[in-house]
Order: structure tokens, then C-alpha cells, then sequence
């Protein structure tokens, strides 16, 4: 962490715990967030406090932004074919296989830190969780308490029922 | 240094957007001051926070992931926090520009625009950092509007575009454009003025230029409606007033230049600090005024520099003139008439020199003389512009068909060229080196191109292609090859398969004669004669058979029947006409006993049967003569001439040619030379030659008429006669030039033939009779 490497320049983030990271330009700027600030305003040897990450989720994001660095930008315009499948890649398979509690907090970190790619697969490990599963199986999944009364759950059950599989 | 106010609350609207005021108005007001990760950190999370503050309750994963129950009916699902930070920021910007905008007004001309760009780049840098900053409501709540097709809504960028554009640019665009255009006026009229306002302006137009339907797209109506327009309109009265007081005061060719020099400033201007799109309008309307407005000073200018050759004020006038449509007409109209009348006129001089016999030579390098300056011309002054050859190409086919020299007929020019070829191609001391000969081939070929009866020209050059020939005195085969092979070039395979065939021939004959040499050089005892002959096929070559009979003298008789049998034993059936006015012989002198030198004689066939009959006698009558020769009295005469002139025979009574005149063998004979010829054309044969050669033309061009009607006529069978003798001089357009009732003639004449009918019923109407 003290040597400065020689490969590329770094900046240092630092999560809402007060931890320090030191990152290859490149790399922190799978975020989108971090890259237009460090363009706005340029490279300087100031930290950068992420306010609402706190370490333990900073560093697997990291992770993932190292494993990708090298992918192209996503443009505008693969937005609809990249939601549309709902395929994951063995490595960010394995990399989201964490506790549920875990995979949230990845998922608003992807949103805040604004990684397109990482706030996709994150939203599409949820989708396959809920995938072929029942209300009463969704919500023990998430741990979710059946707040409606049935009146109500037969009103929606109505509403929705062109959604059905026949 | 900046202040760093801890995070407001993320629910708190009002703190929140007090926490960003503080910040933007840093941004958009201080920015050189720098700002720290931090700030801009605390910015974006204090928008993040508020923007996620419905959901950002304690324990998020055991909320559900929707929200309460009672949100179920709004279909827009997630309720977005956004709107009133939207709202905030455009009411900020507002304020914002409304203070710009006032400060504005103590400004004027330069000073404005200078203030006008300066806040411009400050306020687009400074949105472009704000937008970053409002990036997550940019990518949810902007989104989520835009996406439902609310129209008033805009990313933070195009917000902050459109807000000047309201609360500024309405407001100054007036006094701005009339600084930008005095500035302008003020460079026109040779000052330095900083071009770099102009150019801010003009950026900061095309950059307000957005598309309403579509916030993400943009257009150039700002930019074309507020600037172009008003200063192309600016740069027409500006040029109008300008162009009309020079013309006033300055000759044409100055202000062509003038014109041009102007030109050329505009289309810097567009590429130095104009919207390239600018490029059009402005230069067509700056054509219109400088160019199309003195279109006819310019026009009865022309005439001036042509007769003056000042090729550089040609050539200005054809490019500003090339720049307006139908600018050029004129000019290519007088242009031809210019050329058709240089070319009259020279051709007329030398008219007055030559007399009566032209020399080849000097007529066709006078020809060349006009197309050459022409054309030149039309390549410097005139870029090669196609109307101009094409005027060029009419100009020199009037006057090389048709002027002094040749005003009998068309045929005249084809007939001097032919043989000015046959001058240049003939073995002399006068011709060209090799290299230069092929130029002057060329330059041959260039008129040759404007040549109406080709035909013509065919027929007198395979004419003196076959004297060269026989005669052998050709200069250069390589050249003769060169020549037909740009004639096949121009006219095609047909045009010249008979000149090559005379080559075929020639080369035939040439092993024939040793073939015959091999077979009888055995053959001993017999008095040789050496001998040589060519076979040409009457079909390709045009010589004319003899006029006379005459006996072949007994001391080559043997000879000619020897190879007339060997000839006919290699080809039996064919048939051998002898040409003897076209052959020739040497004689040597044994007889001359008072001089040691022995003389040759270079003769003609009859030559060689006349004075052969000395060896008998040493004179004889001219009835003698006649009877043992068999030549008939007028070529007789003409032969006897030539000898009596060269003091080989005497007359001793009477004239040449008349009954009962002698002629004695001179025994004193000398000469300088030791090799005498005496083959020489007799005069009169020359004229009959020319005079016949037309004639055939004529017979041809019937054949070659009817022989296009019919195949015309096989191809369409049937065909209106309008139609048909179009089509008629067209096919035939690269040979000769047909005349109508010539056609007709040949129409009348199948029609009897039967090749054709009229179709009964329809007038003017004729069928393919198969």
C-alpha cells in the first residue's frame, strides 16, 4: 500500500469505515461515477470517501471492476439485448454466490458507484431466485412477511392474470 | 478554499437543496477555485441519498423490494424520487442567467461579444461538471420522464442548454448578431479584427440548436435562423453596394479579380470560424451578386481577351462564370465562332501564297498551327471543360472540311493530308528523325479526327501506300505500321484491313521470289535475267491495269514464261495480270565506245522494250517502234519524250510523237552521273490519277450507302424513311458525310433491286424484302 507501483496511476477511495483502497485509474473507472469526477476534476493525491460503501462491500466490488477492467464501455445501445438474456458468466456466477444480505448491499453499491455491467448480473441473480417460484416460496426466500389481506391478494391476483402460464 | 458542510438529511428537501445550491453555485461561479473529491463526492451522494430516501429505510433487506401495498395502483411501479430537485435546479439557473443577462446590457459591439463567449464557455464547462453530478438523477428520474414522453424534461446538460437559451440567448442574440456582423464588415473592408469571438458565437449557436422532438438529437435551426441568415442576407448588400461602385470605376479584367479574390476570402471565412454547412448559401449568394449580377460585361468582355490570347483573364472569367449555371454558354458559342474564324483566316493566307498546287505540308501544319493554339487554350484558360472541347472539335471540323482551299469540295483536306502521310512516309532526305516523326504522325492523326470524308482519305492514301510499295520507297516499315495502327485505332478493323493485306502481299512476294531463285539457280546454260516480281491480290490493292498492249523484248521473255509457269504450277487456277507500266528495269551500256564508263540505265518496262530494239539497230521510226513494241502511240510518245530529253535517244525528224519522226541511238552519250533514271512519271498520267481517284470515291460511297440501308433495313424490317436516313448518316458519320438525295438515290435504286418495298398503306413507310 505505500510503495507506489509503477503500473499506471492510482487513486485511493476510502469506504464510509474509513478504509483505504488503492486503485489503478482503470479500475475504479468501471464506475462511471468516479470516471466523469476524475475527469472533472482531475488527478489529484486527495482520497476519494465513498460515504455510503463500507468496506467489506467496497472490496468486492474491487474485485469485480479488477476481474473486468479490460471490458469494453456498455453503450447505450446493448442495453436491451444485455437484459434481455438472462445468462451470467461462470466467474460473476461464482462471484455473486454470497449470502443474500451481501448481494443487496453489491447491488446498491453497483447503482450508486454507477456500474451498469455489475448492477445488471446483480438484479438478474436476483430475477432467477425468484424465477419458477411461488408467492408463498418468494417469500420465504426473502423473508418477506404477507402484509396483504386476502381480498387484496385476490385483487392483484385478478389484475395480473394475463401473466399467468397456461 | 471551499467550505465542507457535513450531509444534510436524506429526506430533508429543503437542506438537501441548500446543501447543492451552495455547491452548483461554487461550480457555476467559482470553478477555478477548484473543487475536492470530496465536494463533488458529498454532491452526488447528497442527490443519491435524497433521490433513494423513499426506500432508504433501516434494514433494507427485510423490506419488501417493492414498495408498501398502498403504492400498488401506481403503475409507474417504484415510486422516483426527483422532480423537486429538477424544479430547483431550473429555477437556480434561471436566477442564474438572469444576473449574466443583466450585466450584459452595459455592453455593446466587441466588448459584448467578448462578454457574451467568456460566459458562455464558463456556463457550458460548469454544466457539463453539474451534469456529472447529477448523474443518478440524470439516469433515474430524468430517465424515467423522458421515457414517458414528458417533453419539458431534460437531461441536466440539455437543461442547462435550454435555460440559456431562454433566459439569455432570447434576450442578446439581436445585439450580438449586429456586433458579429459589423465585426465581419470591419474585416471585409481589410481590418484585423479577432476572429475567435465570431467563432465562440457560432459554436454557442449550433450548440443551442436542439431538436424538440427529440432532446438527444440537434439541429442547426438556431444557428441557420440567427446567424446564417441574417448575415448572408448582410453579406449580399454588403457585396451588392461593393461590386456595383468597382465596376463603375475599374476595367473588366480588374474586377474579375477583384471578384475572384473576394470569392475565395468568403470561402475562407465559412472554413476558418463559420458552421461549414454556412459554405452553401453563402457562396451561392455571394455568386448571384458578384458573379451572376455582371454576367453581361463580362460576356462582351470575352471577345477582347480572346483576340489578345491573355489566357490568365480567360481563364478567371471561365471560373467565376463556371460558377453560375448557364454562365458559360455564351463564351463557348463565341469561342467556337473565334476558333472556326482563326482557322478560315489562316488557311487563307496560305491560299494566297500556295496558288493554284498547295503544298501538303504547309496546309496541314497551318491546320495544326489553329488547333494547337486552341487547344491549349481550352486545357490552361479552360480546364479541359467539356462544353469547350466539344466547341473546339465543331470549330476545327468547319474549317478543315470546309474553307479556302478546299472550297470545290470536302475532299480537298483528306487529300493533302494523305499526302502529306505519303511525304513523310516516303524514303527523303527532308523527313524527320524517328522520334519527331511519330509527333508529326500524331498530329496527323489530330486532324485526320476532323476529317468529314475519311473515305476519301482511304482511298489516296492506299493509293500512294502501293506506289511506295512497288516502287520500294517506303522509309520505314515500323512507321508505316505505326501509321495503320492508328488509323485501325481511330476507325476500326475494316477501315485498314486492306493496307495491311498490301503488307501481307509484299512479304509473300518476297519469298516467292526466292523460292523461284532456289528452284532455278541449278539450272545452267541459260542466259539469266536478274528478276524479281510482286503478287498482289487485285481485291486489296488499287492499281489501275495498263492502257496499252506491249510485247515483252525477247531477252526476258524467257524469264517471264519460266516463272509464269512456276507460278502456276504452285497456284494453278489463278490468274496473273501483268502490270508493266508499273515494273521496272536497268539497262547497262555496251555501245558508248568513245566513253570508258559504262552507264545504267534506271527504266520503265517500256523504256526497256524500246531501247532494247537498239540492240538490233541504231534507228528506227516511230511507226517501228510502235509496231515492235505494241505500245499504243500516247504512251509511246510520252516514253520516247523522257528518252529524248536525257539525250539517250536522237530525234532526227520531226517531233516526238508525230508520224514518221525518227529516232537514232546516241553514240556520244555522257553523263555526270553513272546511274541515270529515266523512269520518271510522264505529267499528264499525275492529274488523270487524282481526278479518277474521286470519281471512284463516288462509286464507293454508293456501295457503301446501299450496303447500310440494307443491313439497316435486315435488322428493323421495317422502317420510316426519316428514320432510316438518320440512321443511315449516322452509321456512316465516321467515313464520310452522306448527302440526303444521294440516299434517296440509293433507296430508289434497292427498291428497283428488290431488296426493299414500300409498305402499302403508311406513307414514307419501307419494308425488308428477305
Amino acid at each position: 500500500m505505500t510503495s507506489e507501483s509503477s503500473e499506471g496511476k492510482k487513486v485511493t477511495l476510502k469506504s464510509c469505515d474509513d478504509v483505504e483502497f488503492k486503485v489503478e485509474i482503470p479500475v475504479a473507472s468501471r464506475s462511471i461515477l468516479l470516471k466523469n469526477m476524475i475527469e472533472d476534476v482531475g488527478e489529484t493525491d486527495q482520497s476519494i470517501p465513498l460515504p455510503n460503501v463500507n468496506e467489506k462491500v467496497l472490496k468486492k466490488v474491487l474485485e469485480w471492476c479488477q476481474h473486468h477492467v479490460n471490458d469494453p464501455q456498455p453503450t447505450n445501445d446493448d442495453d436491451d439485448s444485455r437484459r434481455r438474456n438472462t445468462e451470467i458468466d461462470d466467474w460473476d456466477q461464482r462471484f455473486l454466490n454470497v449470502e443474500q444480505d451481501m448481494l443487496f448491499e453489491i447491488i446498491l453499491a453497483a447503482n450508486y458507484l454507477d456500474i451498469k455491467p455489475l448492477l445488471d448480473i446483480g438484479c438478474k441473480t436476483v430475477a432467477n431466485m425468484i424465477k419458477g417460484k411461488s408467492p408463498e416460496e418468494i417469500r420465504n426466500t426473502f423473508n418477506i412477511v404477507n402484509d396483504f389481506t386476502p381480498e387484496e391478494e385476490e385483487q392483484i391476483r385478478k389484475e395480473n392474470e394475463w401473466a399467468e402460464d397456461r | 478554499m471551499e467550505s465542507n458542510p457535513p450531509l444534510p438529511a436524506p429526506n430533508d428537501l429543503a437542506a438537501t437543496w441548500a446543501f447543492l445550491e451552495n455547491g452548483i453555485d461554487q461550480i457555476m461561479n467559482r470553478l477555478e477555485e477548484g473543487l475536492s473529491y470530496k465536494r463533488y463526492m458529498d454532491l452526488y451522494t447528497g442527490i443519491y441519498n435524497y433521490c433513494t430516501s423513499s426506500r432508504m429505510n433501516p434494514g433494507f433487506a427485510s423490506e419488501p423490494l417493492a414498495g408498501p401495498g398502498s403504492n400498488l395502483n401506481n403503475n409507474r411501479g417504484a415510486n422516483l424520487m426527483g422532480s423537486d430537485l429538477y424544479q430547483n435546479l431550473q429555477r437556480y439557473l434561471e436566477r442564474h442567467l438572469f444576473t449574466i443577462r443583466e450585466n450584459s446590457t452595459q455592453y455593446m459591439d466587441e466588448n459584448l461579444l467578448r462578454y457574451y463567449t467568456r460566459h458562455w464557455e464558463k456556463y457550458t464547462t460548469a454544466s457539463s461538471y453539474v451534469h456529472h453530478v447529477f448523474r443518478y438523477l440524470n439516469r433515474h428520474w430524468v430517465k424515467r420522464e423522458i421515457d414517458e414522453g414528458r417533453k419539458t424534461v431534460y437531461d441536466v446538460y440539455t437543461l442547462t442548454l435550454v435555460s440559456w437559451r431562454e433566459h439569455m440567448f432570447k434576450h442578446v442574440e439581436r445585439h450580438v448578431m449586429t456586433a458579429v456582423l459589423k465585426l465581419i464588415e470591419r474585416q471585409r473592408n481589410g481590418e484585423t479584427v479577432e476572429t475567435g469571438l465570431v467563432k465562440s458565437v457560432v459554436e454557442s449557436f449550433v450548440a443551442l440548436g436542439l431538436d424538440d422532438a427529440d432532446s438527444s438529437k440537434s439541429t442547426l435551426d438556431v444557428y441557420k435562423d440567427h446567424f446564417e441568415r441574417p448575415f448572408v442576407e448582410a453579406s449580399e448588400v454588403y457585396y451588392k453596394k461593393e461590386s456595383e461602385k468597382f465596376v463603375s470605376e475599374n476595367s473588366v479584367t480588374d474586377y474579375m479579380k477583384k471578384a475572384e479574390t473576394r470569392l475565395s476570402e468568403e470561402e475562407n471565412r465559412v472554413k476558418m470560424y463559420l458552421h461549414t454547412s454556412t459554405n452553401k448559401p453563402l457562396i451561392t449568394t455571394c455568386e448571384a451578386v458578384l458573379v451572376k449580377n455582371h454576367t453581361d460585361i463580362m460576356w462582351d468582355e470575352f471577345q477582347n481577351l480572346l483576340n489578345m490570347d491573355k489566357l490568365d483573364d480567360l481563364h478567371r472569367m471561365y471560373s467565376l462564370l463556371s460558377r453560375i449555371p448557364e454562365g458559360l454558354d455564351p463564351l463557348r458559342t463565341r469561342f467556337e465562332e473565334h476558333v472556326r474564324k482563326a482557322g478560315l483566316s489562316a488557311i487563307e493566307k496560305i491560299a494566297d501564297q500556295g496558288g493554284e498546287t498547295m503544298e501538303p505540308k504547309t496546309y496541314v501544319d497551318a491546320l495544326l498551327e489553329v488547333h494547337r493554339k486552341y487547344n491549349d487554350m481550352v486545357t490552361t484558360a479552360f480546364r479541359g471543360e467539356a462544353g469547350f472541347v466539344a466547341s473546339l472539335d465543331k470549330a476545327c471540323r468547319e474549317f478543315v472540311n470546309r474553307n479556302n482551299v478546299c472550297k470545290s469540295s470536302t475532299s480537298k483536306s483528306p487529300e493533302l493530308l494523305a499526302r502529306f502521310c505519303d511525304s513523310l512516309l516516303r524514303k527523303s532526305a527532308k523527313n524527320p528523325e524517328e522520334g519527331d516523326l511519330e509527333d508529326v504522325l500524331n498530329n496527323i492523326m489530330t486532324v485526320f479526327k476532323y476529317v468529314e470524308d475519311k473515305d476519301v482519305f482511304q482511298k489516296f492514301y492506299s493509293k500512294m501506300l502501293a506506289k511506295r510499295l512497288v516502287n520500294g520507297t517506303s522509309a520505314s516499315e515500323d512507321a508505316e505500321s505505326s501509321m495503320i495502327s492508328k488509323l485501325k485505332e481511330a476507325c476500326g478493323f475494316e477501315y485498314t484491313s486492306k493496307l495491311q493485306r498490301m503488307f501481307t502481299d509484299m512479304g509473300l512476294s518476297k519469298d516467292l521470289n526466292d523460292q523461284f531463285k532456289d528452284r532455278f539457280s541449278t539450272d545452267a546454260g541459260d542466259q539469266q535475267v536478274d528478276f524479281s516480281v510482286l503478287v498482289l491480290g487485285t481485291a486489296s490493292w488499287p492499281l489501275q491495269p495498263s492502257t496499252t498492249n506491249f510485247i515483252i523484248p525477247e531477252e526476258v521473255e524467257k524469264t517471264f514464261h519460266k516463272f509464269k509457269m512456276f507460278y502456276q504450277n504452285k497456284h494453278s487456277g489463278r490468274k496473273l495480270n501483268w502490270l508493266f507500266h508499273l515494273s521496272k528495269g536497268e539497262l547497262k551500256t555496251n555501245y558508248l565506245k568513245a566513253s570508258k564508263t559504262t552507264y545504267t540505265f534506271q527504266v520503265s518496262t517500256y523504256q526497256m522494250g524500246i531501247l532494247l530494239q537498239y540492240n538490233k539497230d541504231t534507228t528506227y521510226t516511230f511507226e517501228e517502234l510502235s509496231q515492235s513494241t505494241d505500245l499504243n502511240a500516247e504512251v509511246l510518245s510520252g516514253q520516247l519524250g523522257i528518252l529524248v530529253k536525257a539525250k539517250v535517244l536522237l530525234l532526227s525528224n520531226g517531233a516526238v510523237g508525230e508520224p514518221g519522226s525518227r529516232y537514232d541511238l546516241h553514240m556520244d552519250f555522257k553523263s555526270k552521273k553513272v546511274r541515270i533514271q529515266l523512269n520518271v512519271p510522264v505529267k499528264s498520267e499525275q492529274k488523270v490519277e487524282v481526278e479518277e481517284t474521286h470519281k471512284t470515291v463516288e462509286e464507293d460511297r454508293k456501295l457503301l450507302m446501299q450496303a447500310a440501308i440494307v443491313r439497316i433495313m435486315k435488322t428493323r424490317k421495317t422502317m420510316k424513311h426519316v428514320a432510316l436516313v438518320n440512321e443511315v448518316i449516322s452509321q456512316l458519320s465516321n467515313r464520310f458525310k452522306p448527302k440526303i438525295p444521294d440516299i434517296k438515290k440509293c433507296i430508289d435504286v434497292l427498291l428497283e433491286k428488290e431488296y426493299l418495298e414500300r409498305v402499302e398503306g403508311q406513307k414514307d413507310m419501307f419494308s425488308y424484302v428477305a
